[in-house]
């Protein structure tokens, strides 16, 4: 009964956060000068133009008014209308959401593949020359912003290689895979970087614990040493970590989504912003509040099967 | 010198474009497309945006265009059009035998139903460029459109995007309550019928593609006899980032690629595999400067003194600037009013020659206390803007002036434009019509756009302006625009920096491809070798 009551508080607190994100959001994309009206129509346009315009969007309603309609329509499952697009928020976001999950799923799956094996050979060599090497390297991919990373992969690869297309995102799985592997490279590089620090320390730490040693003099093979003990308690700290990454993978895609022509929501709110569309702006950010808070559940999940003591607290 | 070669290349270009393809073209292959940015709906009047505007022509024909050497405006749907001596009836022939992309027959219906759309500034937000218009009938192959007063852009505005002709039927059967839901709905099925331009839309994914088909009932002709375009079609990406969409024309992924920053125009052009291309434009980069007595926050204002904003003129060294952010690929300004490629500019070189003695002379007489801040706002990110303020910093510190700089994004500019809450920002500009009475409504008039947002009003010029709406005849109204640009110059309500061509680099596979100095982008007589 404990794990279904503690699952059902964490999705309780998620009501207070929404309504936070909601009051948050609605309030800064009106704190911006300029409006939708001047955003939309452009420079040219006159200011009787531009009061119609407002006055037509309900733009000169108060905002508690305005407030109310918005949240009455997410309640009812209305994100509204994209000004600039001319088309429900909601099918704009549809539409765009998968390339952006498609990104960082590949990114975070190709970060853990790099950076969970490089971790146990660093922490076992401990001070040795493989740890030493890949901690370099490492450091090089932490200190190089990701959009000159994803430049020198299209350059290199892309471009000079012809091993990648340039940019896009394809159609169907196999294309997908094939056009956004180095949007994906450039993601995972720098990720797989901070994991790999922080696992490597995790399982230095884990590796000098009293139990491990234990069962390492009680003469248990290494292997299973490392699976059973090694891992799962150094996963613990890594996993939290991950999940922040996803977090910061999922808001951060703008970049990469630029730099590689993806068509995902990175690029849809940065157009948004400047569109000043106010609509597209707070349904993109309840899907990002909605999308990171459910990979933070998930992480504490993960957390509380593999670590049961925080279950009981 | 870089002045010389960019006259050069822009002559070459323009050669280029007005000769056409000389040889047997070559027929078929689908053309790919690199675009910075999207666009959202090609509808001749709502389009809104330069990225939907400048593809209308792609997908609509017009009844007039205008001719290949500038020369004037000629028959396209129609085969022949009259205006009445008083210049209140127009009357016009259509061709025989136009089609949609459909098949379906183009008619005096269709004509009527699309003007009327276009005028109904319920509708389109350019109903104002057909206020004229009193009413559109027509019978048969023959329109007849009345004016309730003469406008003398009336013709050209018949040969602009928003008059180009729609099907009706197409948007009688289309679902939708309202015209734009109709209009939407089009554009999101795709598919032939509903304009009779070179192409139509094949495909459309909001933010990443779009794909135009041949029209096979399209009226013009190519070289060959046959008729245009020589294309099977053209597909579109949008890759918004420079260096990318670089990459991926040197990867050979697409043929063109439209944008080109200045910076790599000169290595592009080396590459044997490519073609740069600098089409001439109306692309005007200026910076507004306050006029008003007061600043927003009431302190007085130095920059309401015309010798101090002739003073920044002459203390301004714009081909610095072009060399500078341009990399030679540009000209400064000059006309105070508009581009050299606009209809009726005046062609004063220089316009404020660089003349930091004169600025000083003037600084001196106007009072102006060395050491007094002034605030240049700029678009956060543009590098263009970054160098304009450290070259502007430095040129303005021997004429006394401290440049501070505030960086913001183009809405934000757009709003402090509007409520005056600048010293100086900088600003573009290009035409959307083929006649200078946009642009000089825009900087000029002050009932339009407070002269874009100077708060600068003079008597003379808002008559000759208004005066100039209804000329009918050429010579005076080139008379009127004559004076009023040299009113504008004198009184300086801006920084008159440069104009830029569009640079496009090409796969050295392509010819026949025009971006027009309005910026449409014309693929009906472009071709692939293959």
């Amino acid at each position: 009964m404990a794990p279904l009551r503690y699952l059902l508080n964490r999705l309780l607190l998620l009501v207070p956060t929404f309504l936070l994100v909601m009051v948050i959001i609605f309030l800064l994309v009106r704190l911006l000068p300029g409006d939708p009206a001047i955003a939309l129509l452009g420079d040219k346009a006159s200011d009787a133009e531009l009061a119609a315009f407002r006055e037509r969007l309900g733009l000169n309603a108060p905002l508690a008014t305005q407030f109310m309609l918005f949240v009455s329509s997410v309640l009812s499952g209305n994100l509204g209308t994209s000004l600039m697009l001319r088309a429900p928020v909601w099918d704009v976001i549809l539409s765009r959401l998968p390339a952006t999950i498609f990104l960082t799923v590949y990114s975070v799956s190709l970060a853990v593949l790099i950076a969970g094996p490089l971790a146990f050979v660093a922490a076992l060599n401990r001070g040795r020359w493989p740890d030493t090497v890949i901690r370099a390297v490492f450091q090089v991919g932490l200190s190089m912003p990701v959009f000159y990373i994803g430049l020198l992969l299209l350059t290199f690869l892309a471009a000079q290689l012809r091993l990648f297309p340039v940019g896009g995102y394809g159609k169907g799985l196999a294309d997908n895979l094939y056009h956004l592997f180095l949007p994906a490279m450039t993601v995972a590089l720098y990720t797989s970087a901070i994991l790999m620090r922080n696992l490597r320390a995790a399982i230095i730490e884990v590796l000098d614990a009293e139990y491990v040693q234990f069962a390492r003099a009680k003469g248990l093979p290494l292997r299973l040493v490392l699976g059973r003990h090694v891992l799962r308690n150094a996963l613990i700290s890594t996993i939290t970590l991950l999940g922040l990454s996803i977090g910061n993978l999922m808001s951060g895609t703008l970049v990469t989504e630029t730099v590689f022509g993806v068509p995902g929501v990175g690029r849809l709110m940065l157009d948004a912003i400047f569109g000043r569309d106010y609509a597209l702006i707070q349904g993109l950010t309840l899907t990002f509040a909605v999308l990171v808070t459910l990979v933070f559940l998930m992480t504490d999940l993960i957390q509380s099967w593999l670590d049961p003591r925080l279950r009981l607290s | 010198m870089k002045k010389t070669m960019f006259a050069a290349a822009v002559a070459a270009t323009l050669a280029l474009a007005l000769t056409g393809p000389l040889a047997a073209q070559e027929r078929g292959g689908t053309l790919k497309f690199a675009r910075y940015d999207g666009s959202k709906l090609v509808d001749p009047i709502y389009a809104e945006r330069n990225p939907d505007i400048w593809m209308v022509g792609s997908l609509y024909s017009t009844l007039l265009e205008r001719a290949r050497d500038g020369s004037g405006l000629t028959g396209a749907l129609a085969t022949s059009f009259s205006q009445s001596s008083d210049g209140k009836t127009i009357d016009i022939t259509l061709r025989d035998g136009i089609r949609f992309s459909d098949g379906s027959p183009v008619t005096a219906a269709d004509v009527v139903f699309s003007l009327d759309r276009a005028r109904n500034p319920d509708l389109s937000p350019w109903a104002g460029l057909l206020g004229a218009i009193s009413g559109v009938t027509g019978e048969g192959a023959k329109v007849t459109i009345t004016l309730s007063r003469p406008d003398p852009t009336i013709l050209s505005m018949l040969a602009t995007f928003n008059t180009a002709i729609v099907s009706r039927a197409a948007f009688e059967k289309a679902p939708g309550a309202t015209d734009q839901e109709k209009s939407a709905a089009l554009f999101a099925a795709g598919g032939p019928g509903a304009g009779s331009g070179p192409f139509y839309l094949s495909g459309f994914e909001q933010g990443a593609s779009m794909s135009f088909k041949a029209n096979p009932y399209y009226w013009k002709s190519g070289a060959d006899g046959k008729p245009l375009p020589y294309l099977e079609g053209v597909e579109f990406q949008i890759i918004p980032d420079d260096a990318t969409r670089i990459l991926k024309l040197q990867a050979g992924e697409v043929d063109i690629a439209e944008f080109i920053p200045f910076a790599r125009i000169a290595e592009l052009g080396t590459d044997p595999n490519l073609k740069m291309e600098l089409f001439p434009s109306t692309r005007i980069i200026y910076s507004p400067i306050n006029t008003r007595a007061t600043r927003a926050d009431g302190t007085p204002n130095p920059l309401a003194d015309k010798r101090v904003r002739q003073a920044l003129n002459y203390a301004t060294n714009k081909e610095a600037l072009v060399s500078l952010v341009l990399h030679g690929a540009g000209a400064p300004m000059t006309s105070p009013l508009m581009s050299s490629s606009t209809p009726m500019a005046v062609k004063t070189d220089p316009l404020y020659g660089y003349d930091p003695v004169k600025a000083m002379e003037l600084m001196q007489e106007a009072g102006f206390a060395a050491g007094t801040k002034i605030k240049l706002t700029t678009l956060a990110g543009s590098a263009d803007d970054a160098t304009v303020f450290a070259a502007l910093q430095q040129m303005w510190t021997a004429v006394g002036v401290e440049l501070v700089a505030e960086q913001v994004d183009s809405p934000t500019r757009g709003a402090k434009n509007r409520s005056g809450e600048f010293d100086i920002h900088t600003y573009g500009w290009v035409d959307d019509i083929a006649d200078p009475s946009q642009v000089v409504g825009w900087l000029g008039h002050t009932p339009t756009a407070k002269a874009v947002g100077t708060g600068w009003e003079n008597k003379e010029f808002n008559e000759l302006y208004d005066t100039a709406a209804a000329e009918m005849d050429p010579e005076r109204r080139a008379a009127h625009f004559r004076r009023m640009q040299e009113i504008y110059a004198e009184e300086a309500p801006l920084l008159f920096m440069y104009e830029t061509p569009f640079a496009v680099a090409l796969s050295a596979k392509v010819t026949g491809y025009v971006q027009t100095p309005l910026g449409a982008n014309v693929f009906e007589e472009a071709s692939l070798q293959r």
